[in-house]
């Protein structure tokens, strides 16, 4: 095989090779992120990828150029590496958009891989979507690598000397102030005037504690034994689906608090009601039934918390990892694990 | 249909480990004692963004389909709760990056109510513009996708001609061709000048003429009609059931909007039609979003006729030009939850910023984004359905999994 490479790349039919490779760089589709808006309208007829030999293609198989359009997080690491070692030879990788040059705008996140350290990478093209002209020009960019044989930069920008007698600006410092005890309300009760909602708190205040927190939104607050047949009583009121579940995570008070924001389809004049039944449970045994055989619409929802908060809602017959990827941190979104801080200038 | 029983054992694959499968063993080796075969299908498929989808079919039936996404999960969630309020508008924009004045918008208002900021009538119409602009870019996003997925090249190439439009509006308005972070708290960032908006009023009758020819050519062509027609068909009850919300719920017969169930911004002043279908199956969540397209545009067109006079921001804000960060670093909402729903284009989208009173960051802030909320209904839809179906159903719904993985 090695011989036959090589026999290809530098023998008679070499120079054939190049040609062929240089005028069909068809990138495999590999939308990785956001950025791939961007290459659909590179390839699309407003920019015509297609006029410099390039164009989206289903399979690994038959191309020899992967185009990163973004992000790569951990589990999309392992496709970006398996689609590259399917590529026959030669392989090329271009990295498009900032957070496949170094994170970009989530760059201290839990998730996210360095595509540079995954495959060897050509060419990257900065931006936050870079412009389908940026992306286009990335493309000839390798053109030109594969006629030359080095790769060059494509823009050089001119050293602009610094303004003598302007006024330095302040940079901006680390203005972050975060709270060492906060303190979580989750339902902060308002005066509004909402006759609807007084009749639902009234009827709801046989189930826990309820409060009108803005229009259109109530809180009820149960205990969480008393959960499900909460849930099951609002379902009689008309309530049919689940728009939210969410878990706020309170080490202070070794609490988590564990929310279902409800709401119905089915009845008209309940469609703009938000109801926002939560419970709290203690931090070192975090269990709570789940609503999920009540409001199917909660199961996914579900599955995501525990994934990222691991509370475990017992009857959801899902175990194991939903969103994460196998080698993610545990339960990430908790308070305890920290994000790696940023560093102003300033500072 | 008679079956006929073959005593073939087939074994489930020996490398069903380095399939990183997020399903137990047991549940292959049951597949493959039933008869039954599991079809991965992705993470890398024809259409846009990735996510893998473990279908077990019987024949070539589908007889369910467990999702496994997390492909684009980019720790939206954490990564606000380490940044300013303000920093995170460019942040929650990046999920659906062509919807991004609605995601914006969304997460704004929440900032809104919090402060109780009233935001002028001027304002309120430019983010309408905005926001309609963008739904009309996802739709069309969505319709070009719907036909890669069923093979139709040209139906690609005309949304994207049209998205240019789009495009070209919102560099025109914002500055950016997609991911403008023009709506700020109180307001947006600056005013947009008659000429402009004149402009995107003649756009809008341009988008209407090339949607002519693209409905000639792709939505009402017979090949795509018979492609999408009862396939993948949630009824009402269904649809409330699991969840669904936005476009894909008003094509079971149920008329949610949030624009009009809890109005926010300039919706409540115009006069515009929920559209809904009834079928619930593939053609009609495609077609209420085409003719959603076309109340938009009748809805940016009322926009800028009536564009009302005054500040583009609010006084409580006052000027922000050129002392942003003076106005915006050190906003500390009151204790307590604020929760916004939102019309995105493909649905309803919640945020909920719950602050603590103290921080200039949010202790908690939590999206759920319209994909998030119908890949179970999506899932539903599939099911009964055959396997070369699978690919308009996935069309039908315009899955966009950074969105929904956040
Ligand atoms: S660089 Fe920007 S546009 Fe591209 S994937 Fe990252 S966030 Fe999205």
């Amino acid at each position: 095989m090695e011989e036959f490479t090589k026999f290809v790349r530098g023998g008679i039919l070499g120079p054939i090779k190049k040609w062929g490779t240089k005028w069909s760089l068809w990138p495999v589709h590999l939308v990785t992120a956001c950025c791939g808006a961007e290459l659909a309208h590179a390839f699309a007829c407003g920019y015509d990828g297609e006029r410099i030999g390039a164009l989206n293609y289903g399979i690994a198989r038959q191309t020899n150029l992967i185009i990163v359009e973004g992000a790569i997080t951990r589990k999309m690491a392992r496709v970006l590496r398996i689609t590259w070692e399917q590529m026959p030879d030669p392989k090329f990788v271009i990295v498009m958009g900032a957070c496949g040059l170094n994170g970009g705008i989530f760059w201290n996140g839990y998730n996210l891989v360095k595509p540079s350290e995954v495959v060897p990478v050509e060419f990257f093209i900065p931006g936050c979507p870079p412009t389908p002209e940026a992306l286009l020009r990335g493309i000839r960019q390798l053109q030109i690598k594969l006629d030359k044989g080095v790769a060059e930069n494509s823009v050089s920008f001119s050293e602009v000397k610094a303004e003598k007698g302007k006024k330095p600006r302040i940079l901006p410092r680390g203005v972050k102030k975060v709270s060492l005890a906060p303190c979580i309300v989750i339902a902060r009760e308002k005066e509004v005037e909402w006759e609807l909602g007084k009749n639902l708190c009234e009827k709801l205040k046989v189930l826990g504690r309820a409060v009108i927190t803005a229009r259109n939104r109530i809180a009820l607050k149960v205990d969480p034994d008393k959960l499900r047949s909460s849930a099951m009583k609002l379902r009689d009121l008309g309530f049919d689906h689940v728009k939210s579940v969410n878990v706020v995570d309170a080490p202070n008070e070794g609490k988590f608090i564990v929310e279902y924001w409800i709401s119905s389809y089915s009845v008209k004049e309940l469609m703009p009601v938000l109801i926002n039944l939560h419970s709290e449970i203690s931090r070192r045994e975090p269990k709570i039934s789940s609503l999920s055989d009540i409001f199917p619409s909660a199961d996914y929802l579900e599955r995501e918390m525990q994934d990222l908060f691991g509370v475990e809602f017992v009857g959801n017959p899902w175990k194991g990892r939903f969103l994460l990827a196998p080698d993610a941190p545990e339960a990430p979104l908790r308070k305890d694990f920290k994000l790696q801080e940023e560093v102003y200038v300033g500072d | 249909m008679k079956e006929f029983h073959l005593d073939i054992p087939v074994e489930p694959p020996k490398e069903l480990e380095s399939l990183f499968l997020p399903i137990p063993r047991e549940y292959v080796e049951d597949t493959y004692r039933k008869d039954e075969f599991l079809v991965l299908v992705g993470p890398q498929h024809p259409g846009s963004g990735h996510m893998r989808l473990i279908v077990r079919v019987k024949g070539d039936i589908i007889q369910e389909v467990i999702p496994d996404p997390g492909y684009v999960h980019r720790c939206v969630e954490k990564i606000a709760e380490n940044r300013l309020y303000i920093q995170n508008i460019p942040l929650v924009e990046r999920p659906s990056i062509m919807d991004s004045a609605n995601f914006n918008l969304g997460y704004v208002r929440a900032i809104e109510a919090a402060m109780d900021i009233e935001v002028p009538e001027r304002a309120k119409f430019i983010r309408t513009i905005l926001a309609e602009l963008c739904r009309i870019g996802t739709h069309l996003y969505d319709a070009a996708i719907l036909a890669v997925f069923i093979g139709h090249t040209t139906g690609f190439m005309y949304p994207f001609g049209i998205r240019e439009l789009i495009c070209e509006s919102l560099v025109r308005m914002t500055g950016a061709r997609f991911t403008s972070s023009f709506i700020v708290p109180g307001g947006v960032r600056r005013d947009v000048d008659e000429k402009t908006l004149r402009w995107v009023y003649d756009a809008t009758f341009a988008i209407e003429k090339r949607l002519k020819s693209f409905e000639r050519i792709f939505i009402k062509n017979p090949t795509v009609i018979a492609r999408l027609r009862d396939v993948g068909v949630l009824s009402k009850e269904e649809a409330i059931k699991f969840g669904v919300v936005g476009p894909f719920l008003r094509a079971s017969g149920v008329e949610y909007d949030t624009r009009v169930v809890e109005p926010y911004e300039a919706y409540e002043e115009l006069t515009w039609d929920i559209v809904t279908a009834d079928e619930g199956d593939g053609y009609a969540r495609f077609m209420v979003r085409v003719n959603e397209v076309s109340q938009s545009l009748s809805i940016i067109r009322q926009c800028i006729t009536s564009m009302p006079d005054g500040s583009y921001i609010s006084e409580q804000i006052g000027e922000v030009r050129g002392n942003f960060f003076d106005k915006f670093a050190d906003i500390v909402l009151p204790a307590g939850e604020y929760t916004t729903l939102t019309e995105a284009a493909r649905g309803t989208l919640l945020f909920t910023i719950v602050s603590d009173g103290e921080s200039n960051v949010p202790y908690r802030m939590r999206i759920v984004s319209p994909g998030w909320l119908y890949l179970r209904g999506f899932m539903e839809a599939l099911k009964g359905e055959r396997l070369a179906d699978l690919q308009a159903i996935y069309g039908s719904f315009g899955y966009f999994p950074p969105e929904a993985d956040r």
